[in-house]
Protein backbone atom coordinates (compact mmCIF):
# COMPACT_ATOMS: atom_id res chain seq x y z
CA UNK A 1 0.00 0.00 0.00
CA UNK A 2 1.39 3.56 -0.80
CA UNK A 3 1.85 5.48 2.67
CA UNK A 4 -0.69 8.93 1.67
CA UNK A 5 -0.71 10.26 4.95
CA UNK A 6 0.84 14.02 5.50
CA UNK A 7 0.12 13.46 9.09
CA UNK A 8 0.78 10.54 10.93
CA UNK A 9 0.85 10.33 14.90
CA UNK A 10 2.03 7.25 16.52
CA UNK A 11 1.25 6.65 20.27
CA UNK A 12 1.35 10.52 21.16
CA UNK A 13 1.30 11.80 24.83
CA UNK A 14 1.17 14.99 25.88
CA UNK A 15 1.77 15.41 29.57
CA UNK A 16 1.74 19.38 30.73
CA UNK A 17 3.38 19.30 34.27
CA UNK A 18 3.03 18.30 36.94
CA UNK A 19 0.83 15.64 35.87
CA UNK A 20 -2.09 16.85 33.33
CA UNK A 21 -2.24 14.21 30.68
CA UNK A 22 -3.84 15.89 27.91
CA UNK A 23 -3.18 13.45 25.25
CA UNK A 24 -2.86 9.92 26.15
CA UNK A 25 -0.81 7.52 23.18
CA UNK A 26 -3.10 9.20 20.22
CA UNK A 27 -2.72 7.25 16.60
CA UNK A 28 -3.42 9.72 13.95
CA UNK A 29 -3.40 9.56 10.19
CA UNK A 30 -4.46 12.30 7.82
CA UNK A 31 -3.94 11.84 3.78
CA UNK A 32 -2.40 14.35 1.58
CA UNK A 33 -5.43 16.71 0.60
CA UNK A 34 -7.75 15.89 3.08
CA UNK A 35 -9.93 17.79 4.69
CA UNK A 36 -10.29 16.68 8.58
CA UNK A 37 -12.03 18.50 11.44
CA UNK A 38 -11.30 17.66 15.06
CA UNK A 39 -13.70 18.35 17.72
CA UNK A 40 -14.17 17.67 21.37
CA UNK A 41 -15.30 19.23 24.24
CA UNK A 42 -13.36 22.46 25.83
CA UNK A 43 -10.54 21.46 27.57
CA UNK A 44 -10.11 17.96 25.32
CA UNK A 45 -6.77 18.54 23.84
CA UNK A 46 -7.91 20.31 20.58
CA UNK A 47 -5.30 22.79 20.46
CA UNK A 48 -2.78 21.08 22.24
CA UNK A 49 -2.95 18.42 19.11
CA UNK A 50 -2.12 21.46 16.93
CA UNK A 51 0.67 22.98 18.49
CA UNK A 52 2.30 19.39 18.40
CA UNK A 53 2.01 19.37 14.68
CA UNK A 54 3.42 23.09 14.49
CA UNK A 55 6.14 22.58 17.03
CA UNK A 56 4.96 25.06 19.53
CA UNK A 57 4.78 22.03 22.30
CA UNK A 58 6.84 18.61 22.18
CA UNK A 59 4.92 15.85 22.84
CA UNK A 60 5.80 13.53 25.88
CA UNK A 61 6.09 10.07 24.18
CA UNK A 62 4.98 9.33 20.39
CA UNK A 63 6.20 10.27 17.24
CA UNK A 64 4.72 12.52 14.92
CA UNK A 65 5.54 12.66 10.99
CA UNK A 66 4.46 15.76 9.36
CA UNK A 67 5.39 16.16 5.40
CA UNK A 68 8.22 13.87 6.06
CA UNK A 69 9.66 15.58 9.03
CA UNK A 70 10.23 13.77 11.83
CA UNK A 71 9.29 15.92 14.84
CA UNK A 72 10.63 14.17 17.41
CA UNK A 73 14.10 14.91 16.31
CA UNK A 74 13.32 18.22 14.68
CA UNK A 75 16.31 21.01 15.79
CA UNK A 76 14.74 24.40 16.64
CA UNK A 77 16.93 25.55 13.74
CA UNK A 78 14.38 23.94 11.32
CA UNK A 79 11.37 24.62 13.12
CA UNK A 80 10.93 27.52 11.00
CA UNK A 81 11.09 25.74 7.51
CA UNK A 82 8.05 23.85 9.58
CA UNK A 83 6.44 26.70 9.93
CA UNK A 84 6.69 27.39 6.21
CA UNK A 85 4.95 24.27 5.57
CA UNK A 86 2.09 24.20 8.04
CA UNK A 87 0.45 27.13 8.68
CA UNK A 88 -1.88 28.02 11.21
CA UNK A 89 -5.20 29.89 11.95
CA UNK A 90 -5.87 31.13 15.76
CA UNK A 91 -8.95 31.67 17.29
CA UNK A 92 -7.59 35.09 18.69
CA UNK A 93 -6.19 35.78 14.87
CA UNK A 94 -2.71 37.18 16.86
CA UNK A 95 -2.68 40.16 14.55
CA UNK A 96 -0.43 42.85 14.67
CA UNK A 97 -2.52 46.14 15.43
CA UNK A 98 0.25 48.42 14.80
CA UNK A 99 0.61 46.96 11.20
CA UNK A 100 -1.67 47.36 8.22
CA UNK A 101 -3.77 44.58 6.58
CA UNK A 102 -1.13 44.39 4.15
CA UNK A 103 1.66 44.51 6.50
CA UNK A 104 -0.07 41.39 8.07
CA UNK A 105 -0.32 39.61 5.40
CA UNK A 106 3.16 40.33 3.60
CA UNK A 107 4.69 39.18 6.88
CA UNK A 108 4.65 35.26 5.62
CA UNK A 109 6.08 36.47 2.20
CA UNK A 110 9.04 38.62 3.69
CA UNK A 111 9.99 35.85 6.03
CA UNK A 112 10.79 33.69 2.73
CA UNK A 113 12.80 36.65 1.40
CA UNK A 114 10.77 37.13 -1.60
CA UNK A 115 11.09 40.67 -3.61
CA UNK A 116 9.20 43.19 -2.85
CA UNK A 117 7.18 43.96 -5.73
CA UNK A 118 6.36 39.98 -5.63
CA UNK A 119 5.17 40.19 -2.47
CA UNK A 120 3.08 43.37 -3.26
CA UNK A 121 1.56 41.33 -6.43
CA UNK A 122 0.46 37.86 -4.14
CA UNK A 123 -0.76 39.81 -1.32
CA UNK A 124 -2.83 41.66 -3.20
CA UNK A 125 -4.15 38.57 -5.03
CA UNK A 126 -5.18 37.03 -1.61
CA UNK A 127 -6.74 39.61 -0.49
CA UNK A 128 -8.75 39.92 -2.89
CA UNK A 129 -9.76 36.59 -2.56
CA UNK A 130 -11.14 37.07 1.10
CA UNK A 131 -12.67 40.09 -0.25
CA UNK A 132 -10.36 42.85 1.81
CA UNK A 133 -8.75 44.80 -1.48
CA UNK A 134 -10.97 48.14 -0.04
CA UNK A 135 -9.13 47.36 3.51
CA UNK A 136 -5.35 47.12 2.09
CA UNK A 137 -3.83 50.58 4.17
CA UNK A 138 -6.46 49.73 7.40
CA UNK A 139 -5.33 48.62 10.41
CA UNK A 140 -6.38 45.64 12.63
CA UNK A 141 -8.88 47.82 14.72
CA UNK A 142 -10.35 49.52 11.99
CA UNK A 143 -12.20 45.48 10.81
CA UNK A 144 -14.92 43.93 12.10
CA UNK A 145 -14.24 40.58 13.90
CA UNK A 146 -14.77 38.36 10.64
CA UNK A 147 -12.49 40.90 8.47
CA UNK A 148 -9.95 40.52 11.28
CA UNK A 149 -10.64 36.43 10.89
CA UNK A 150 -10.46 36.63 7.17
CA UNK A 151 -6.96 38.80 7.50
CA UNK A 152 -5.31 35.87 9.10
CA UNK A 153 -6.28 32.88 7.08
CA UNK A 154 -5.02 35.30 4.10
CA UNK A 155 -1.69 35.80 6.02
CA UNK A 156 -1.60 31.40 6.83
CA UNK A 157 -2.44 30.94 3.04
CA UNK A 158 -0.61 33.94 1.07
CA UNK A 159 2.61 31.52 1.30
CA UNK A 160 0.56 28.44 -0.26
CA UNK A 161 1.60 26.04 2.40
CA UNK A 162 0.61 22.49 2.09
CA UNK A 163 -0.56 22.17 5.22
CA UNK A 164 -3.11 24.70 7.28
CA UNK A 165 -4.11 24.00 10.94
CA UNK A 166 -7.22 26.41 11.84
CA UNK A 167 -7.73 26.52 15.29
CA UNK A 168 -11.34 27.16 15.94
CA UNK A 169 -11.10 29.83 13.36
CA UNK A 170 -15.01 30.89 13.13
CA UNK A 171 -14.93 30.83 17.21
CA UNK A 172 -15.75 34.29 17.52
CA UNK A 173 -18.34 34.66 14.17
CA UNK A 174 -22.07 35.02 13.49
CA UNK A 175 -23.04 32.03 12.00
CA UNK A 176 -23.08 33.96 8.55
CA UNK A 177 -19.00 34.82 8.96
CA UNK A 178 -18.66 30.99 10.19
CA UNK A 179 -20.17 29.85 6.33
CA UNK A 180 -18.00 32.15 4.40
CA UNK A 181 -14.82 31.04 6.80
CA UNK A 182 -15.09 27.16 5.53
CA UNK A 183 -16.16 28.24 1.96
CA UNK A 184 -12.65 29.33 2.10
CA UNK A 185 -11.30 26.71 3.78
CA UNK A 186 -13.21 24.85 1.39
CA UNK A 187 -11.97 26.37 -1.74
CA UNK A 188 -8.09 26.24 -0.12
CA UNK A 189 -8.80 22.63 0.19
CA UNK A 190 -10.01 21.88 -3.65
CA UNK A 191 -6.61 23.64 -4.56
CA UNK A 192 -4.70 21.13 -2.72
CA UNK A 193 -4.50 22.14 0.68
CA UNK A 194 -4.71 19.77 3.70
CA UNK A 195 -6.20 20.97 6.33
CA UNK A 196 -7.32 20.10 9.92
CA UNK A 197 -10.06 22.29 11.08
CA UNK A 198 -10.72 22.16 14.72
CA UNK A 199 -13.93 23.30 16.11
CA UNK A 200 -16.64 22.54 18.69
CA UNK A 201 -19.23 24.26 16.94
CA UNK A 202 -21.35 21.11 15.91
CA UNK A 203 -22.87 22.77 12.98
CA UNK A 204 -20.00 22.78 10.64
CA UNK A 205 -19.32 19.11 10.54
CA UNK A 206 -22.88 17.54 11.03
CA UNK A 207 -24.01 16.67 7.83
CA UNK A 208 -20.34 16.47 6.60
CA UNK A 209 -18.89 13.60 3.93
CA UNK A 210 -15.36 14.24 5.91
CA UNK A 211 -14.00 12.31 8.89
CA UNK A 212 -14.55 13.90 11.98
CA UNK A 213 -11.86 13.37 14.92
CA UNK A 214 -13.01 13.31 18.30
CA UNK A 215 -11.25 13.64 21.38
CA UNK A 216 -12.25 13.18 24.35
CA UNK A 217 -10.70 12.25 27.71
CA UNK A 218 -7.17 12.76 25.95
CA UNK A 219 -8.11 9.84 23.66
CA UNK A 220 -9.14 9.81 19.73
CA UNK A 221 -11.77 8.31 18.10
CA UNK A 222 -12.75 8.88 14.03
CA UNK A 223 -15.86 9.23 12.45
CA UNK A 224 -16.64 9.33 8.37
CA UNK A 225 -15.47 7.65 5.72
CA UNK B 1 17.71 37.49 3.84
CA UNK B 2 20.61 39.96 2.68
CA UNK B 3 22.26 42.82 4.59
CA UNK B 4 20.30 45.45 2.78
CA UNK B 5 16.68 44.25 3.69
CA UNK B 6 17.47 43.78 7.63
CA UNK B 7 18.94 47.35 7.02
CA UNK B 8 15.52 48.34 5.33
CA UNK B 9 13.57 47.01 8.11
CA UNK B 10 15.66 48.11 10.96
CA UNK B 11 15.04 51.73 9.74
CA UNK B 12 11.45 51.23 9.11
CA UNK B 13 11.23 50.10 12.86
CA UNK B 14 12.75 53.02 13.90
CA UNK B 15 10.28 55.13 11.86
CA UNK B 16 7.28 53.30 12.68
CA UNK B 17 8.45 53.43 16.71
CA UNK B 18 10.51 56.88 17.34
CA UNK B 19 9.44 57.30 20.80
CA UNK B 20 10.80 54.50 22.14
CA UNK B 21 13.74 53.82 20.12
CA UNK B 22 14.58 57.49 20.73
CA UNK B 23 13.70 57.28 24.53
CA UNK B 24 17.04 54.21 24.53
CA UNK B 25 18.78 56.57 22.14
CA UNK B 26 18.42 59.42 25.26
CA UNK B 27 19.47 57.29 28.11
CA UNK B 28 22.27 56.00 25.99
CA UNK B 29 23.04 59.85 25.03
CA UNK B 30 23.15 61.07 28.94
CA UNK B 31 24.87 58.17 29.87
CA UNK B 32 27.89 58.91 27.83
CA UNK B 33 27.66 62.74 27.89
CA UNK B 34 28.12 62.32 32.01
CA UNK B 35 30.61 58.95 32.01
CA UNK B 36 32.77 61.25 29.07
CA UNK B 37 31.79 65.05 30.89
CA UNK B 38 33.72 62.89 33.98
CA UNK B 39 36.52 61.90 32.10
CA UNK B 40 36.97 64.95 30.52
CA UNK B 41 37.70 66.34 34.24
CA UNK B 42 39.87 63.48 35.24
CA UNK B 43 41.81 63.59 32.09
CA UNK B 44 42.54 67.18 32.20
CA UNK B 45 43.52 67.50 36.01
CA UNK B 46 45.73 64.47 35.45
CA UNK B 47 47.48 66.45 32.45
CA UNK B 48 47.62 69.54 34.91
CA UNK B 49 49.23 67.44 37.53
CA UNK B 50 51.68 65.49 34.94
CA UNK B 51 52.76 68.97 33.62
CA UNK B 52 53.17 70.85 36.73
CA UNK B 53 55.10 67.44 37.98
CA UNK B 54 57.82 67.77 35.32
CA UNK B 55 58.44 71.65 35.84
CA UNK B 56 59.15 71.32 39.49
CA UNK B 57 62.66 70.95 40.13
CA UNK B 58 65.04 72.58 42.83
CA UNK B 59 66.88 75.35 42.47
CA UNK B 60 70.69 75.43 44.23
CA UNK B 61 72.36 78.36 46.11
CA UNK B 62 75.97 78.76 45.50
CA UNK B 63 78.42 80.19 47.94
CA UNK B 64 78.96 83.75 46.76
CA UNK B 65 82.51 83.14 46.97
CA UNK B 66 82.44 80.43 44.99
CA UNK B 67 84.61 80.46 41.90
CA UNK B 68 83.91 81.14 38.58
CA UNK B 69 85.60 78.03 37.02
CA UNK B 70 84.07 75.76 39.42
CA UNK B 71 80.62 76.48 37.64
CA UNK B 72 81.31 73.98 34.45
CA UNK B 73 82.30 70.86 36.71
CA UNK B 74 79.30 71.56 38.95
CA UNK B 75 77.07 72.26 36.57
CA UNK B 76 78.43 68.76 34.78
CA UNK B 77 78.30 67.23 38.55
CA UNK B 78 74.28 67.85 38.45
CA UNK B 79 74.20 67.01 35.28
CA UNK B 80 74.96 63.52 35.70
CA UNK B 81 72.61 62.88 38.73
CA UNK B 82 70.04 60.59 38.20
CA UNK B 83 67.41 61.28 37.14
CA UNK B 84 68.09 65.39 36.14
CA UNK B 85 66.66 66.36 33.28
CA UNK B 86 67.83 69.64 32.39
CA UNK B 87 70.39 71.95 34.31
CA UNK B 88 70.52 75.75 34.49
CA UNK B 89 72.69 78.15 34.99
CA UNK B 90 71.76 81.52 36.72
CA UNK B 91 75.10 83.90 37.27
CA UNK B 92 74.36 86.55 39.88
CA UNK B 93 73.98 89.15 36.60
CA UNK B 94 71.41 87.03 35.19
CA UNK B 95 69.97 87.22 38.83
CA UNK B 96 69.89 90.64 38.99
CA UNK B 97 68.22 91.07 35.52
CA UNK B 98 65.08 88.93 35.95
CA UNK B 99 64.67 90.62 39.66
CA UNK B 100 64.64 93.85 37.40
CA UNK B 101 62.44 92.47 35.02
CA UNK B 102 59.94 91.45 37.55
CA UNK B 103 59.94 94.43 39.20
CA UNK B 104 59.45 96.23 36.08
CA UNK B 105 58.30 100.24 37.00
CA UNK B 106 59.61 99.61 40.29
CA UNK B 107 62.82 98.79 39.47
CA UNK B 108 64.48 101.98 40.14
CA UNK B 109 64.64 100.50 43.84
CA UNK B 110 67.73 98.42 42.48
CA UNK B 111 69.47 101.72 41.36
CA UNK B 112 73.14 102.08 43.38
CA UNK B 113 72.95 98.03 44.39
CA UNK B 114 75.57 95.71 43.77
CA UNK B 115 74.99 93.93 40.10
CA UNK B 116 76.60 91.15 42.13
CA UNK B 117 74.49 91.08 45.18
CA UNK B 118 72.34 88.45 44.58
CA UNK B 119 74.32 84.49 44.97
CA UNK B 120 74.90 82.63 41.77
CA UNK B 121 72.15 79.49 41.42
CA UNK B 122 71.72 76.06 39.52
CA UNK B 123 68.03 75.55 38.39
CA UNK B 124 67.07 71.72 38.19
CA UNK B 125 64.31 70.13 35.94
CA UNK B 126 63.85 66.83 38.01
CA UNK B 127 62.15 63.91 35.47
CA UNK B 128 58.29 63.60 36.59
CA UNK B 129 59.41 65.00 39.99
CA UNK B 130 55.89 64.69 41.70
CA UNK B 131 55.80 60.89 41.24
CA UNK B 132 59.22 60.98 42.88
CA UNK B 133 59.17 63.08 45.62
CA UNK B 134 61.34 60.61 48.00
CA UNK B 135 64.03 60.80 45.38
CA UNK B 136 64.11 64.33 44.98
CA UNK B 137 64.38 64.84 48.91
CA UNK B 138 67.43 62.93 48.99
CA UNK B 139 68.93 64.28 46.12
CA UNK B 140 68.37 67.86 47.56
CA UNK B 141 70.10 66.42 51.19
CA UNK B 142 72.68 64.75 48.90
CA UNK B 143 73.21 68.62 46.84
CA UNK B 144 73.26 70.42 50.24
CA UNK B 145 76.11 68.56 52.04
CA UNK B 146 78.44 69.60 48.97
CA UNK B 147 81.00 72.27 50.41
CA UNK B 148 79.82 75.00 47.83
CA UNK B 149 76.08 74.77 48.04
CA UNK B 150 74.43 76.77 51.01
CA UNK B 151 70.78 76.26 50.29
CA UNK B 152 68.20 73.95 48.20
CA UNK B 153 64.92 74.67 47.62
CA UNK B 154 62.00 72.76 46.58
CA UNK B 155 58.41 73.81 47.07
CA UNK B 156 58.37 70.23 49.38
CA UNK B 157 54.79 70.90 51.24
CA UNK B 158 53.45 72.29 48.17
CA UNK B 159 54.64 68.93 46.29
CA UNK B 160 53.02 66.59 49.09
CA UNK B 161 49.86 67.84 49.16
CA UNK B 162 49.62 67.89 44.78
CA UNK B 163 50.57 64.37 45.00
CA UNK B 164 48.29 63.52 47.90
CA UNK B 165 45.79 64.98 45.54
CA UNK B 166 46.29 63.40 42.57
CA UNK B 167 46.52 59.77 44.68
CA UNK B 168 43.04 60.86 45.76
CA UNK B 169 41.74 61.69 42.38
CA UNK B 170 42.76 58.97 40.50
CA UNK B 171 40.85 56.59 43.23
CA UNK B 172 37.98 58.72 43.33
CA UNK B 173 37.63 58.84 39.27
CA UNK B 174 38.36 54.97 39.12
CA UNK B 175 35.62 54.51 41.92
CA UNK B 176 33.16 56.50 40.87
CA UNK B 177 33.66 55.70 36.96
CA UNK B 178 32.68 52.12 37.65
CA UNK B 179 30.14 52.65 39.70
CA UNK B 180 28.82 55.14 36.96
CA UNK B 181 29.86 52.38 34.21
CA UNK B 182 27.56 49.79 36.10
CA UNK B 183 24.77 52.21 36.64
CA UNK B 184 24.29 53.04 32.95
CA UNK B 185 24.79 49.38 32.02
CA UNK B 186 21.86 48.46 33.85
CA UNK B 187 19.43 51.69 32.84
CA UNK B 188 20.53 51.12 29.19
CA UNK B 189 19.92 47.31 29.51
CA UNK B 190 16.86 47.49 31.05
CA UNK B 191 15.56 50.20 28.72
CA UNK B 192 16.28 48.15 25.90
CA UNK B 193 14.47 44.65 27.21
CA UNK B 194 11.40 47.63 27.35
CA UNK B 195 11.94 48.36 23.77
CA UNK B 196 11.98 44.56 22.92
CA UNK B 197 9.41 43.38 25.19
CA UNK B 198 7.12 45.92 23.84
CA UNK B 199 7.70 43.88 19.92
CA UNK B 200 7.12 40.32 21.91
CA UNK B 201 3.94 39.58 19.92
CA UNK B 202 5.34 41.32 16.85
CA UNK B 203 8.30 38.53 17.55
CA UNK B 204 5.69 35.65 17.94
CA UNK B 205 3.92 35.77 14.95
CA UNK B 206 6.84 35.75 13.38
CA UNK B 207 8.62 32.66 14.91
CA UNK B 208 4.79 31.44 13.52
CA UNK B 209 4.82 32.16 10.21
CA UNK B 210 8.31 30.74 9.89
CA UNK B 211 10.75 33.35 10.51
CA UNK B 212 14.52 31.97 11.26
CA UNK B 213 16.20 33.70 14.24
CA UNK B 214 18.54 35.58 12.15
CA UNK B 215 15.47 37.45 10.56
CA UNK B 216 13.82 38.23 13.62
CA UNK B 217 16.84 38.81 15.50
CA UNK B 218 18.83 41.27 12.38
CA UNK B 219 17.10 44.61 12.76
CA UNK B 220 16.67 44.94 16.27
CA UNK B 221 20.82 44.18 16.57
CA UNK B 222 20.80 46.80 13.41
CA UNK B 223 18.48 49.02 15.65
CA UNK B 224 20.63 48.81 18.72
CA UNK B 225 24.12 49.37 17.05
CA UNK B 226 22.73 52.72 15.23
CA UNK B 227 21.31 53.87 19.08
CA UNK B 228 24.82 52.86 20.63
CA UNK B 229 26.46 55.30 17.92
CA UNK B 230 24.16 58.03 17.52
CA UNK B 231 23.66 58.01 21.48
CA UNK B 232 27.22 57.91 22.59
CA UNK B 233 28.24 59.84 18.87
CA UNK B 234 25.97 63.01 20.09
CA UNK B 235 26.93 62.46 23.49
CA UNK B 236 30.50 63.30 22.16
CA UNK B 237 29.98 65.59 19.74
CA UNK B 238 27.66 67.72 22.90
CA UNK B 239 30.67 68.05 25.04
CA UNK B 240 33.50 68.73 22.35
CA UNK B 241 31.08 71.83 21.79
CA UNK B 242 30.99 72.62 25.43
CA UNK B 243 35.05 71.95 25.92
CA UNK B 244 35.15 74.57 22.74
CA UNK B 245 33.21 76.67 24.53
CA UNK B 246 35.12 76.85 27.59
CA UNK B 247 38.40 77.11 26.18
CA UNK B 248 37.48 80.06 24.53
CA UNK B 249 36.21 81.68 27.87
CA UNK B 250 39.79 80.61 29.36
CA UNK B 251 41.63 82.16 26.40
CA UNK B 252 39.68 85.22 27.12
CA UNK B 253 40.25 85.29 30.90
CA UNK B 254 44.30 86.47 31.94
CA UNK B 255 44.07 84.27 34.98
CA UNK B 256 43.72 81.19 32.88
CA UNK B 257 45.39 82.08 29.99
CA UNK B 258 48.51 79.87 30.38
CA UNK B 259 46.45 77.00 31.88
CA UNK B 260 45.90 73.96 28.76
CA UNK B 261 43.13 71.96 28.20
CA UNK B 262 43.03 69.41 26.14
CA UNK B 263 40.07 66.86 24.52
CA UNK B 264 39.87 63.33 25.59
CA UNK B 265 41.57 61.21 23.80
CA UNK B 266 41.28 59.31 20.49
CA UNK B 267 41.88 55.82 22.45
CA UNK B 268 39.57 56.93 24.94
CA UNK B 269 36.95 58.02 22.43
CA UNK B 270 37.16 54.99 20.67
CA UNK B 271 35.95 52.84 23.75
CA UNK B 272 33.06 55.39 24.80
CA UNK B 273 31.64 54.74 20.76
CA UNK B 274 32.63 51.03 21.31
CA UNK B 275 31.14 50.56 24.63
CA UNK B 276 27.91 51.89 24.00
CA UNK B 277 27.60 50.11 21.15
CA UNK B 278 28.82 47.04 22.46
CA UNK B 279 26.40 47.45 25.54
CA UNK B 280 23.20 48.30 23.24
CA UNK B 281 23.94 45.25 21.02
CA UNK B 282 24.57 42.71 23.66
CA UNK B 283 22.20 44.01 25.65
CA UNK B 284 19.57 43.34 23.04
CA UNK B 285 20.34 39.94 22.14
CA UNK B 286 20.63 38.80 25.75
CA UNK B 287 16.84 40.79 26.16
CA UNK B 288 15.93 38.40 22.86
CA UNK B 289 17.19 35.50 24.21
CA UNK B 290 14.12 34.26 25.97
CA UNK B 291 11.95 34.91 23.12
CA UNK B 292 14.23 33.27 20.17
CA UNK B 293 14.19 29.74 22.23
CA UNK B 294 18.09 29.30 20.89
N1 LIG C 1 0.45 25.51 28.44
C1 LIG C 1 -0.27 24.66 29.22
N2 LIG C 1 0.19 24.32 30.43
C2 LIG C 1 -0.49 23.46 31.20
N3 LIG C 1 -1.64 22.89 30.86
C3 LIG C 1 -2.17 23.19 29.66
C4 LIG C 1 -1.50 24.09 28.78
N4 LIG C 1 -2.23 24.21 27.64
C5 LIG C 1 -3.31 23.42 27.82
N5 LIG C 1 -3.27 22.81 29.02
C6 LIG C 1 -4.25 21.83 29.54
O1 LIG C 1 -4.36 20.80 28.58
C7 LIG C 1 -5.71 20.44 28.43
C8 LIG C 1 -6.11 20.59 26.99
O2 LIG C 1 -6.11 21.97 26.66
P1 LIG C 1 -6.36 22.49 25.19
O3 LIG C 1 -6.13 23.96 25.15
O4 LIG C 1 -5.58 21.68 24.25
O5 LIG C 1 -7.91 22.19 25.01
P2 LIG C 1 -8.91 22.57 23.82
O6 LIG C 1 -9.55 21.34 23.38
O7 LIG C 1 -8.18 23.37 22.80
O8 LIG C 1 -9.95 23.51 24.58
P3 LIG C 1 -10.79 24.73 23.97
O9 LIG C 1 -11.88 24.15 23.15
O10 LIG C 1 -11.30 25.42 25.20
O11 LIG C 1 -9.85 25.58 23.21
C9 LIG C 1 -6.51 21.30 29.37
O12 LIG C 1 -6.76 20.57 30.55
C10 LIG C 1 -5.60 22.46 29.68
O13 LIG C 1 -5.82 22.91 30.98
MG1 LIG D 1 -8.26 25.38 22.06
Amino acid sequence: MIDLSIIRLKGVSKKYPPDNLALRGLDMDVRKGEFVFLTGASGSGKSTLLKLLYCAERPTSGQIIVDGLDLSTLSPSQIPFLRRKVSVIFQDFKLLSSKTVFENVSISLEVLGLKRTQIEKRVRQVLEGVGLSGKLGHTPLELSGGEQQRVAIARAVVNRPPIILADEPTGNLDSDRTDEVLLLMEELNARGATIIFATHDERLYKNTHRRVFRLSDGRIEVTGP
Amino acid sequence: MTLPSLLKRALADLWNDLGTHMLTTVVIFLSALIFSFFSLIYFNLQNFVEHFGTELGLVIYLNKATPQDRIPALYQKLAGLEGVQAVVYISPDAAFKRLASYLKDEKDVLKGVDPKFLPPSFELRINRAVFHLDRLKRLAEKINRWPEVTKVQYGQEWLNKLKRFSVLLRAVVLISGLLLVLSSAFVVSNTIKLTVYAREQEMEILRLVGATNGFIQGPFLIEAFFQGLLGSGLALAFLYAGYRYVETLMGASCLLKGVNISFLPWTFIGIILFGSIFLCVSGTALAMRRFLRL
